[in-house]
Protein backbone atom coordinates (compact mmCIF):
# COMPACT_ATOMS: atom_id res chain seq x y z
CA UNK A 1 0.00 0.00 0.00
CA UNK A 2 1.14 3.47 -1.08
CA UNK A 3 1.64 5.87 1.49
CA UNK A 4 -0.59 7.95 0.15
CA UNK A 5 -3.28 5.22 -0.28
CA UNK A 6 -2.52 4.48 3.26
CA UNK A 7 -3.15 8.04 4.50
CA UNK A 8 -6.27 8.49 2.80
CA UNK A 9 -8.02 5.08 4.66
CA UNK A 10 -6.77 6.89 8.32
CA UNK A 11 -8.29 10.04 6.97
CA UNK A 12 -11.19 8.50 6.10
CA UNK A 13 -11.32 6.31 9.39
CA UNK A 14 -10.38 9.56 11.53
CA UNK A 15 -13.19 11.72 10.23
CA UNK A 16 -15.60 9.13 10.36
CA UNK A 17 -14.66 8.42 14.19
CA UNK A 18 -14.59 12.62 14.15
CA UNK A 19 -18.23 12.73 12.75
CA UNK A 20 -19.04 10.23 14.98
CA UNK A 21 -17.85 11.80 18.13
CA UNK A 22 -19.91 14.89 16.86
CA UNK A 23 -23.14 12.72 16.36
CA UNK A 24 -22.77 11.57 19.96
CA UNK A 25 -23.90 15.60 21.09
CA UNK A 26 -25.94 16.00 24.29
CA UNK A 27 -29.14 17.40 23.65
CA UNK A 28 -30.00 16.76 20.57
CA UNK A 29 -28.37 13.97 18.36
CA UNK A 30 -25.71 15.30 15.49
CA UNK A 31 -26.47 18.92 16.60
CA UNK A 32 -23.31 20.45 16.16
CA UNK A 33 -22.67 18.44 12.26
CA UNK A 34 -24.28 21.24 10.17
CA UNK A 35 -21.33 23.08 11.83
CA UNK A 36 -18.94 21.65 9.19
CA UNK A 37 -21.52 22.77 6.38
CA UNK A 38 -21.40 26.20 8.28
CA UNK A 39 -17.51 26.67 7.14
CA UNK A 40 -18.09 26.53 3.71
CA UNK A 41 -21.10 28.70 4.01
CA UNK A 42 -23.27 26.10 2.80
CA UNK A 43 -26.90 26.48 4.90
CA UNK A 44 -29.66 23.03 3.78
CA UNK A 45 -32.99 24.14 5.28
CA UNK A 46 -34.05 20.52 6.21
CA UNK A 47 -32.15 19.83 9.55
CA UNK A 48 -31.76 16.10 9.22
CA UNK A 49 -30.56 16.66 5.49
CA UNK A 50 -28.29 19.33 7.14
CA UNK A 51 -26.58 16.90 9.50
CA UNK A 52 -26.15 13.81 7.23
CA UNK A 53 -24.31 15.84 5.06
CA UNK A 54 -22.51 17.61 7.76
CA UNK A 55 -21.29 14.00 8.73
CA UNK A 56 -20.42 12.96 5.36
CA UNK A 57 -18.41 16.17 4.87
CA UNK A 58 -16.17 15.72 7.65
CA UNK A 59 -15.59 11.93 6.61
CA UNK A 60 -14.27 13.82 2.90
CA UNK A 61 -12.66 16.89 4.93
CA UNK A 62 -10.90 13.67 6.84
CA UNK A 63 -9.14 11.89 3.77
CA UNK A 64 -8.13 15.09 2.25
CA UNK A 65 -5.95 15.52 5.50
CA UNK A 66 -5.05 11.80 5.41
CA UNK A 67 -4.26 12.46 2.03
CA UNK A 68 -1.72 15.14 3.22
CA UNK A 69 -0.81 13.37 5.86
CA UNK A 70 0.37 10.15 3.99
CA UNK A 71 1.74 12.84 1.33
CA UNK A 72 4.66 14.30 3.63
CA UNK A 73 5.75 10.43 4.61
CA UNK A 74 7.31 9.99 0.98
CA UNK A 75 7.13 5.88 1.04
CA UNK A 76 9.19 6.03 4.17
CA UNK A 77 8.06 3.36 7.14
CA UNK A 78 7.61 5.97 10.26
CA UNK A 79 7.65 5.20 13.79
CA UNK A 80 5.18 5.82 15.81
CA UNK A 81 7.19 9.28 17.53
CA UNK A 82 6.10 10.67 13.69
CA UNK A 83 2.95 9.22 13.27
CA UNK A 84 1.61 11.02 16.33
CA UNK A 85 3.57 14.21 16.21
CA UNK A 86 2.64 14.40 12.44
CA UNK A 87 -0.64 13.54 13.69
CA UNK A 88 -1.45 16.12 16.31
CA UNK A 89 -0.10 18.91 14.10
CA UNK A 90 -2.36 18.13 11.61
CA UNK A 91 -4.88 18.19 14.22
CA UNK A 92 -3.80 21.45 15.29
CA UNK A 93 -3.96 22.68 11.67
CA UNK A 94 -7.86 21.48 11.65
CA UNK A 95 -8.97 22.82 14.50
CA UNK A 96 -6.88 26.78 13.60
CA UNK A 97 -8.67 26.96 10.05
CA UNK A 98 -12.15 25.14 10.90
CA UNK A 99 -13.25 25.43 14.15
CA UNK A 100 -11.43 29.00 14.64
CA UNK A 101 -10.46 30.94 11.09
CA UNK A 102 -13.59 29.68 9.55
CA UNK A 103 -16.11 29.71 11.85
CA UNK A 104 -15.04 33.19 13.33
CA UNK A 105 -15.04 34.35 9.20
CA UNK A 106 -18.77 32.53 8.98
CA UNK A 107 -20.07 34.29 12.05
CA UNK A 108 -18.69 37.60 10.75
CA UNK A 109 -17.15 37.82 14.18
CA UNK A 110 -14.67 41.06 15.08
CA UNK A 111 -11.64 39.26 14.54
CA UNK A 112 -10.77 35.43 12.74
CA UNK A 113 -8.81 34.38 16.00
CA UNK A 114 -11.26 35.76 18.25
CA UNK A 115 -12.07 32.73 21.02
CA UNK A 116 -14.02 32.22 23.99
CA UNK A 117 -12.77 29.61 26.69
CA UNK A 118 -15.83 27.56 26.42
CA UNK A 119 -15.51 27.07 22.90
CA UNK A 120 -12.31 26.62 22.78
CA UNK A 121 -13.00 23.59 25.14
CA UNK A 122 -15.41 22.23 22.90
CA UNK A 123 -13.15 22.09 19.66
CA UNK A 124 -9.95 22.16 20.78
CA UNK A 125 -9.20 18.17 22.70
CA UNK A 126 -12.13 16.95 19.73
CA UNK A 127 -9.93 17.68 16.76
CA UNK A 128 -6.47 17.43 18.24
CA UNK A 129 -7.69 14.08 19.20
CA UNK A 130 -8.57 13.58 15.47
CA UNK A 131 -5.06 13.89 14.19
CA UNK A 132 -3.79 11.78 16.87
CA UNK A 133 -6.21 9.09 15.39
CA UNK A 134 -5.55 9.78 12.53
CA UNK A 135 -1.36 9.51 13.20
CA UNK A 136 -1.87 6.07 15.07
CA UNK A 137 -4.13 4.90 12.48
CA UNK A 138 -1.60 5.25 9.59
CA UNK A 139 1.05 3.50 11.75
CA UNK A 140 -1.26 0.60 12.48
CA UNK A 141 -1.74 0.20 8.56
CA UNK A 142 1.78 -0.01 7.46
CA UNK A 143 3.46 -2.92 6.60
CA UNK A 144 6.62 -2.42 9.53
CA UNK A 145 9.58 -4.11 10.03
CA UNK A 146 9.35 -5.42 14.58
CA UNK A 147 11.93 -2.80 15.08
CA UNK A 148 9.74 -0.28 13.96
CA UNK A 149 7.49 -1.19 16.61
CA UNK A 150 8.70 1.18 18.87
CA UNK B 1 -3.08 -52.82 37.66
CA UNK B 2 -0.34 -52.57 34.79
CA UNK B 3 -3.33 -51.37 32.88
CA UNK B 4 -4.54 -49.06 36.01
CA UNK B 5 -0.98 -47.86 36.26
CA UNK B 6 -1.46 -46.39 32.93
CA UNK B 7 -5.10 -45.02 33.09
CA UNK B 8 -3.59 -43.20 36.03
CA UNK B 9 -0.62 -42.22 34.05
CA UNK B 10 -2.85 -40.48 31.17
CA UNK B 11 -5.33 -39.47 33.86
CA UNK B 12 -2.59 -37.17 35.24
CA UNK B 13 -1.27 -36.34 32.03
CA UNK B 14 -4.62 -35.07 30.94
CA UNK B 15 -4.99 -33.04 34.15
CA UNK B 16 -1.06 -31.59 33.77
CA UNK B 17 -2.25 -30.22 30.23
CA UNK B 18 -5.17 -28.87 31.40
CA UNK B 19 -3.12 -27.13 34.08
CA UNK B 20 -1.06 -25.97 31.75
CA UNK B 21 -4.05 -24.77 29.50
CA UNK B 22 -5.67 -22.49 32.55
CA UNK B 23 -2.39 -20.44 32.94
CA UNK B 24 -1.92 -19.87 29.39
CA UNK B 25 -1.73 -15.89 28.98
CA UNK B 26 -3.71 -14.42 27.16
CA UNK B 27 -2.70 -12.01 24.50
CA UNK B 28 -5.41 -9.80 22.70
CA UNK B 29 -5.56 -9.15 18.89
CA UNK B 30 -4.84 -5.96 17.15
CA UNK B 31 -8.59 -5.63 16.03
CA UNK B 32 -9.46 -6.69 19.90
CA UNK B 33 -6.84 -3.65 21.41
CA UNK B 34 -8.06 -1.04 18.77
CA UNK B 35 -11.58 -1.92 19.72
CA UNK B 36 -10.76 -1.50 23.40
CA UNK B 37 -9.16 1.83 22.23
CA UNK B 38 -12.41 3.24 20.66
CA UNK B 39 -14.39 2.55 23.70
CA UNK B 40 -11.56 3.85 26.03
CA UNK B 41 -11.97 6.97 24.25
CA UNK B 42 -15.78 7.52 24.01
CA UNK B 43 -15.76 6.70 28.09
CA UNK B 44 -13.45 9.72 28.03
CA UNK B 45 -16.01 11.82 25.43
CA UNK B 46 -18.80 10.79 27.97
CA UNK B 47 -16.49 12.27 30.61
CA UNK B 48 -15.88 15.38 28.33
CA UNK B 49 -19.33 16.31 27.79
CA UNK B 50 -20.22 16.67 31.13
CA UNK B 51 -17.92 19.89 31.76
CA UNK B 52 -19.93 21.46 29.86
CA UNK B 53 -23.00 21.87 32.28
CA UNK B 54 -20.52 23.27 35.11
CA UNK B 55 -18.54 25.69 33.52
CA UNK B 56 -16.29 27.40 35.45
CA UNK B 57 -16.32 30.55 37.18
CA UNK B 58 -19.33 29.25 39.55
CA UNK B 59 -19.65 25.92 38.45
CA UNK B 60 -23.55 26.51 38.95
CA UNK B 61 -24.65 23.68 37.34
CA UNK B 62 -23.43 21.09 40.10
CA UNK B 63 -24.70 23.02 42.80
CA UNK B 64 -28.31 21.12 42.64
CA UNK B 65 -26.67 17.53 42.30
CA UNK B 66 -24.57 18.12 45.39
CA UNK B 67 -28.01 19.11 46.89
CA UNK B 68 -29.50 15.86 45.66
CA UNK B 69 -26.61 14.04 46.62
CA UNK B 70 -26.27 15.31 50.32
CA UNK B 71 -30.32 14.30 50.66
CA UNK B 72 -30.69 10.96 48.66
CA UNK B 73 -27.18 9.77 49.30
CA UNK B 74 -27.29 5.46 49.99
CA UNK B 75 -24.51 5.56 52.77
CA UNK B 76 -25.49 7.46 56.45
CA UNK B 77 -23.21 10.29 57.13
CA UNK B 78 -22.25 11.32 53.54
CA UNK B 79 -24.88 13.94 53.52
CA UNK B 80 -23.19 15.28 57.23
CA UNK B 81 -19.94 15.38 55.09
CA UNK B 82 -21.28 17.21 51.97
CA UNK B 83 -23.55 19.94 54.23
CA UNK B 84 -19.99 20.43 56.07
CA UNK B 85 -17.63 21.19 53.09
CA UNK B 86 -19.37 21.85 49.55
CA UNK B 87 -22.36 23.30 51.43
CA UNK B 88 -20.80 25.12 54.03
CA UNK B 89 -22.89 28.44 54.72
CA UNK B 90 -24.81 27.97 52.08
CA UNK B 91 -28.37 29.60 52.44
CA UNK B 92 -30.21 28.80 49.75
CA UNK B 93 -30.99 25.35 47.71
CA UNK B 94 -31.25 27.27 44.24
CA UNK B 95 -28.38 29.25 43.92
CA UNK B 96 -24.41 28.42 45.89
CA UNK B 97 -24.21 32.40 46.90
CA UNK B 98 -23.00 32.86 50.47
CA UNK B 99 -21.60 28.64 50.14
CA UNK B 100 -18.27 29.26 51.50
CA UNK B 101 -16.30 26.20 49.67
CA UNK B 102 -18.43 25.07 46.86
CA UNK B 103 -16.44 27.09 44.23
CA UNK B 104 -12.56 25.37 45.48
CA UNK B 105 -14.24 22.20 45.59
CA UNK B 106 -16.62 22.58 42.44
CA UNK B 107 -13.17 23.78 40.71
CA UNK B 108 -11.08 20.17 42.23
CA UNK B 109 -13.84 18.07 40.72
CA UNK B 110 -14.27 20.04 37.64
CA UNK B 111 -10.53 19.61 37.00
CA UNK B 112 -10.65 15.99 38.05
CA UNK B 113 -13.33 15.03 35.37
CA UNK B 114 -11.40 17.13 32.69
CA UNK B 115 -8.10 15.48 33.87
CA UNK B 116 -10.25 11.90 33.43
CA UNK B 117 -11.47 12.84 29.94
CA UNK B 118 -8.28 13.96 28.80
CA UNK B 119 -6.24 11.02 29.95
CA UNK B 120 -8.88 8.49 28.58
CA UNK B 121 -9.83 10.06 24.97
CA UNK B 122 -6.00 11.17 24.39
CA UNK B 123 -4.88 7.72 25.49
CA UNK B 124 -2.09 9.06 28.01
CA UNK B 125 -1.58 7.70 31.14
CA UNK B 126 -4.84 5.54 30.67
CA UNK B 127 -4.67 3.81 34.00
CA UNK B 128 -4.34 6.40 36.08
CA UNK B 129 -7.26 8.51 34.30
CA UNK B 130 -9.28 4.86 34.93
CA UNK B 131 -8.59 4.87 38.57
CA UNK B 132 -9.60 8.57 38.91
CA UNK B 133 -13.09 8.07 36.53
CA UNK B 134 -13.83 5.14 39.16
CA UNK B 135 -13.27 6.73 42.55
CA UNK B 136 -15.50 9.55 40.56
CA UNK B 137 -18.30 7.50 39.33
CA UNK B 138 -18.23 5.42 43.15
CA UNK B 139 -18.92 8.82 43.94
CA UNK B 140 -21.51 9.36 42.29
CA UNK B 141 -23.25 6.03 42.41
CA UNK B 142 -23.01 6.27 45.99
CA UNK B 143 -24.60 10.13 45.66
CA UNK B 144 -26.54 10.04 43.07
CA UNK B 145 -27.78 5.82 42.90
CA UNK B 146 -31.76 5.69 44.02
CA UNK B 147 -32.25 9.36 41.97
CA UNK B 148 -32.14 7.96 38.81
CA UNK B 149 -31.92 4.13 37.26
CA UNK B 150 -29.84 2.39 40.10
CA UNK B 151 -27.55 1.06 37.02
CA UNK B 152 -26.49 4.84 35.37
CA UNK B 153 -23.71 5.41 37.89
CA UNK B 154 -22.95 1.58 38.77
CA UNK B 155 -22.26 0.77 34.81
CA UNK B 156 -19.41 3.80 34.71
CA UNK B 157 -18.10 2.50 37.70
CA UNK B 158 -17.71 -0.78 36.11
CA UNK B 159 -16.48 0.78 32.53
CA UNK B 160 -13.73 2.78 34.49
CA UNK B 161 -12.77 -0.67 36.16
CA UNK B 162 -12.48 -2.62 33.21
CA UNK B 163 -10.44 0.51 31.97
CA UNK B 164 -8.14 0.34 34.63
CA UNK B 165 -7.70 -3.17 34.45
CA UNK B 166 -6.55 -3.17 30.44
CA UNK B 167 -3.80 -1.12 28.93
CA UNK B 168 -6.28 0.75 26.56
CA UNK B 169 -4.36 3.66 25.86
CA UNK B 170 -1.81 1.40 23.92
CA UNK B 171 -3.44 1.91 20.71
CA UNK B 172 -4.79 4.70 19.26
CA UNK B 173 -2.97 6.60 22.38
CA UNK B 174 -0.18 8.31 23.29
CA UNK B 175 0.41 5.04 25.66
CA UNK B 176 1.68 3.84 22.54
CA UNK B 177 4.34 5.67 22.46
CA UNK B 178 5.18 6.39 25.88
CA UNK B 179 4.72 2.43 27.61
CA UNK B 180 7.90 1.10 25.80
CA UNK B 181 10.14 3.74 26.59
CA UNK B 182 9.03 4.11 30.49
CA UNK B 183 9.40 0.01 30.62
CA UNK B 184 13.10 0.74 28.94
CA UNK B 185 13.99 2.33 31.86
CA UNK B 186 12.33 0.83 34.49
CA UNK B 187 14.69 -1.96 34.91
CA UNK B 188 16.78 0.77 36.56
CA UNK B 189 14.52 3.38 37.69
CA UNK B 190 11.64 2.46 40.49
CA UNK B 191 10.17 5.31 39.43
CA UNK B 192 9.56 4.62 35.96
CA UNK B 193 8.66 1.26 36.64
CA UNK B 194 5.90 2.62 39.15
CA UNK B 195 4.63 5.09 36.37
CA UNK B 196 4.93 2.73 34.01
CA UNK B 197 1.69 0.53 35.04
CA UNK B 198 -0.49 3.54 34.12
CA UNK B 199 0.51 3.99 30.93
Amino acid sequence: MTSIRRGLLAGLLAGLFLATLNFVTDGTPGRTLPDALHWFGIALADPTTSRFAGFFLIIVLGGVFGLIFGAFQRERIITISRALLSGLVLGLAWWFIFSLVLTNIMNHASSPFSLQFGRFLSTFPIDVLFGLVLGALYFQFQEKPTAAAL
Amino acid sequence: MSISSAHERKKGAAKASVDHAATTPITLSERSMTGLALIRIFVGYLWFQQLFWKMPPDFAGLYPYIIRESQRTIIPGYGFILQHTFLAGCANLHTASGCTLFVPLAAGVWTAELIVSLSLMFGLFTRFGAILGSVLALQLYVGLAYTEWLWTYGMLVLLCLALTAIPAGRRLGVDQWLAPRLQAVASHNRFARFVSWFA
